[in-house]
């Protein structure tokens, strides 16, 4: 239903032109939940804003394409997109739905509202009975579309925040770290909600979050984004299973696993890449322990391994060994120690 | 909201009251009596003692102090030495002078200067907005008698539109009824350059103000999502960004608003305008204290109710300050 291809989002800055989001293709199905994983910084809310062009100034898509039952969202003027797809299509719940409301109106203002910039047929008592209505579905008290946004508790604002969401009946929404701001039981409260009401409105979901323990529990499939691309991507139980990109690997044993003794945790050394006119290498290569000469020199491409799990590493078919070693500690404290030969490496490939 | 209000309510009787006691606290404790200053030279001490005992200062000061919050309540600020006429009749055409030359300035500063505060700070990072920016700065940085100076030498030396000062025609008499004194012509006609000048000066303030408040609100996550709501522009600007970003102009409209009571004393002086700048100004240097008491106290009453005001006005438009 919404298909990315080969999407480039570009900041100009003063330091050079951030790309992003490099050359970032996936797809999203009817009804699926999709988790977008990474670190900060590695474009994975860019990624989103940017299918409803929610963008910077300084911010543009350079390339790629955006396309929503077979409609390239990239092509339409800023003034179809609000008219036809923001919201109406594609919604979003922000991080902190306390933040997410104005203020100075009700919640249920500011359903009607968004419904009657919509739906001009749609009258002002029929909209506040859909809010009504939806409310009640998440669990919340009808009456309380009365209510101001700072009236309402943590949980409940980010249950209105998904009535909200869901009001204009859209196809995907986009849930930029809904749960972070929760406690652990009310968050797993509220992902049950949105996971029965997404069946019963049918609505697709892109949950980018770095919580491990969300996507793995809650989404049908998961991409894991490094450096502005899609570096793997398979159906969750592969991700978190059987991974074979040295990134997943890492970011898998930087996450405690309460089954297990070891409470050791393994952090991936170094930070994510700046993007500032990247060269064309793997950018994952200055901080992967496995990385070898071509690492620095060519960017991997995509290769399927069967069941639509797909991985950009060059040293994918050498799995047994990449798990093996990933789990060691050493593998990773090592490269930590050896992080200035790694630059001394660099500048002799690159001058070579 | 009823509890809210009594609640203000309260706040303002005290807080008037603490006011109106140091304002007679302030006049006790300058150094010397009403006689050094006001009596003339050579007077004998037995004609001092009597002056002061019918101007009641030989009483205990709680008795003086009782006499003065009496008077005020009936409305009697005493009479001023200079005049030798009521305060209250003096200040009155005083205090109408001044409200139609800065409610006129203050009016159009902050309606522009809102209105264009919400727009450039829309515009961030444009070059329209580094224009505004630019006009703003100039009117922040110039100040009020050179703006009356250059408007003074443009429209009344050059092009000779409007006159020079004062508030009606030269050895006019002034009309007794208030309507006829305000209500006509001429009178607006002397108001425009004042008005101007102060409309320009004030400007900057509310331009810049309102410029970081919408810049701050413009990052906040809510509107974010009304531009992922696909809402209009014009609604996210008016409807969702300004109406947040006026909240801190509330406090400031009302404390202007209150101070302006005092006139602007550079206005006044470059055109002429007999208004309560210059005239509290004269009543110290003349030493004619009940004058300069009545002056302070109109002022401060003033900013008092505008205060209260703008604590209600916050509450209609902020929902989180009424539940607190």
């Amino acid at each position: 239903m919404l298909e990315i291809s080969d999407l480039e989002v570009r900041y100009d800055t003063e330091h050079g032109e951030v790309h992003a989001v490099n050359g970032l293709s996936v797809d999203l199905a009817e009804n699926e939940t999709l988790g977008l994983v990474g670190e900060s910084g590695c474009g994975k809310t860019t990624t989103a804003k940017s299918l409803i062009r929610l963008l910077e100034s300084n911010c543009t898509i350079a390339g790629g394409s955006v396309e929503l039952d077979g409609r390239d969202l990239t092509d339409l003027s800023l003034k179809e997109l609000k008219r036809e797809v923001r919201w109406s299509e594609i919604s979003m719940i922000p991080q902190n739905a306390m933040n997410g409301f104005d203020p100075v109106y009700t919640v249920g203002e500011q359903i009607v509202e968004v419904v009657q910039a919509h739906e001009s047929d749609t009258s002002k008592g029929e909209a506040r009975e859909r809010a009504r209505e939806l409310f009640e579905k998440l669990g919340i008290d009808g009456d309380r579309i009365d209510d101001y946004p700072h009236q309402f508790s943590g949980g409940m604002a980010q249950r209105a925040m998904v009535a909200l969401a869901l009001a204009l009946d859209p196809k995907v929404i986009l849930a930029d770290e809904p749960t972070t701001a929760l406690d652990v039981v009310i968050q797993d409260r509220l992902l049950d909600v949105i996971q029965d009401l997404q069946d019963e409105m049918d609505v697709a979901m892109l949950l980018i979050t770095h919580d491990m323990s969300v996507v793995s529990e809650r989404c049908d499939n998961i991409a894991v984004m490094y450096g502005g691309r899609i570096v793997e991507y398979a159906d969750a139980e592969t991700i978190i299973k059987s991974p074979r990109h040295p990134y997943t690997l890492g970011l898998r044993n930087s996450f405690p696993d309460i089954t297990e003794d070891s409470q050791d945790l393994i952090s991936i050394p170094g930070a994510p890449p700046t993007l500032v006119d990247p060269d064309e290498m793997c950018q994952f290569a200055p901080r992967c322990p496995f990385a070898e000469e071509e690492c620095w020199e060519v960017a991997p491409e995509p290769v399927e391994y069967g069941d639509g799990h797909r991985v950009e590493c060059h040293r994918a078919d050498e799995v047994e060994y990449l798990r093996s070693e990933a789990e060691k500690h050493e593998t990773w404290t090592e490269l930590e120690s050896t992080e200035t030969d790694d630059e001394l490496t660099e500048t002799e490939v690159k001058n070579d | 909201m009823r509890k809210f209000i009594v609640r203000r309510v309260a706040y303002l009787i005290l807080t008037y009251w603490a006011f109106i006691t140091i304002l007679f606290l302030i006049f006790r404790v300058t150094p010397g009596d009403p006689t050094t200053l006001y009596i003339p030279e050579g007077m004998s001490q037995a004609e001092r003692q009597a002056t002061l005992e019918r101007y009641g200062l030989t009483d205990p000061l709680y008795v003086q102090y009782v006499d003065y919050l009496r008077m005020l309540l009936s409305g009697d600020l005493g009479t001023s030495y200079r005049y030798n006429a009521p305060v209250w009749d003096v200040l009155t055409t005083k205090f109408w002078n001044t409200i139609f030359l800065m409610a006129g300035a203050m009016t159009i500063a902050y309606t522009f200067g809102i209105a264009f505060g919400a727009y450039i700070g829309w515009l961030r990072g444009t070059a329209k907005e580094k224009y505004g920016m630019v006009l703003a700065l100039i009117a922040r940085s110039s100040p009020e008698f050179w703006i009356g100076i250059v408007l003074l030498s443009i429209f009344v030396f050059q092009l000779g539109w409007f006159p020079w000062g004062g508030i009606r025609e030269i050895g006019a008499e002034a009309p007794a009824s208030f309507f006829d004194r305000y209500v006509n012509w001429g009178f607006v006609y002397h108001l425009v350059l004042p008005v101007l000048t102060g409309a320009i000066y004030y400007m900057a303030q509310p331009i810049l103000l309102m410029r970081s408040s919408m810049i701050s609100v413009l990052n906040t996550d809510y509107i974010e999502i009304k531009k992922a709501e696909g809402l209009s522009n014009y609604t996210i600007l008016y409807k969702h960004a300004a109406r947040n970003s006026i909240l801190p102009m509330v406090t400031v409209v009302a404390l202007v608003a209150g101070l302006s009571v005092g006139g602007s004393l550079v206005i006044e002086t470059v055109f002429s305008w007999p208004g309560m700048g210059r005239e509290m100004v004269e009543s110290v240097h003349h030493n004619d204290y009940p004058m300069a008491q009545g002056a302070f106290f109109l002022m401060g009453s003033v900013v008092i109710f505008m205060n209260f005001i703008a604590d209600i006005a916050y509450a209609f438009l902020d929902p989180r300050v009424r539940y607190e």
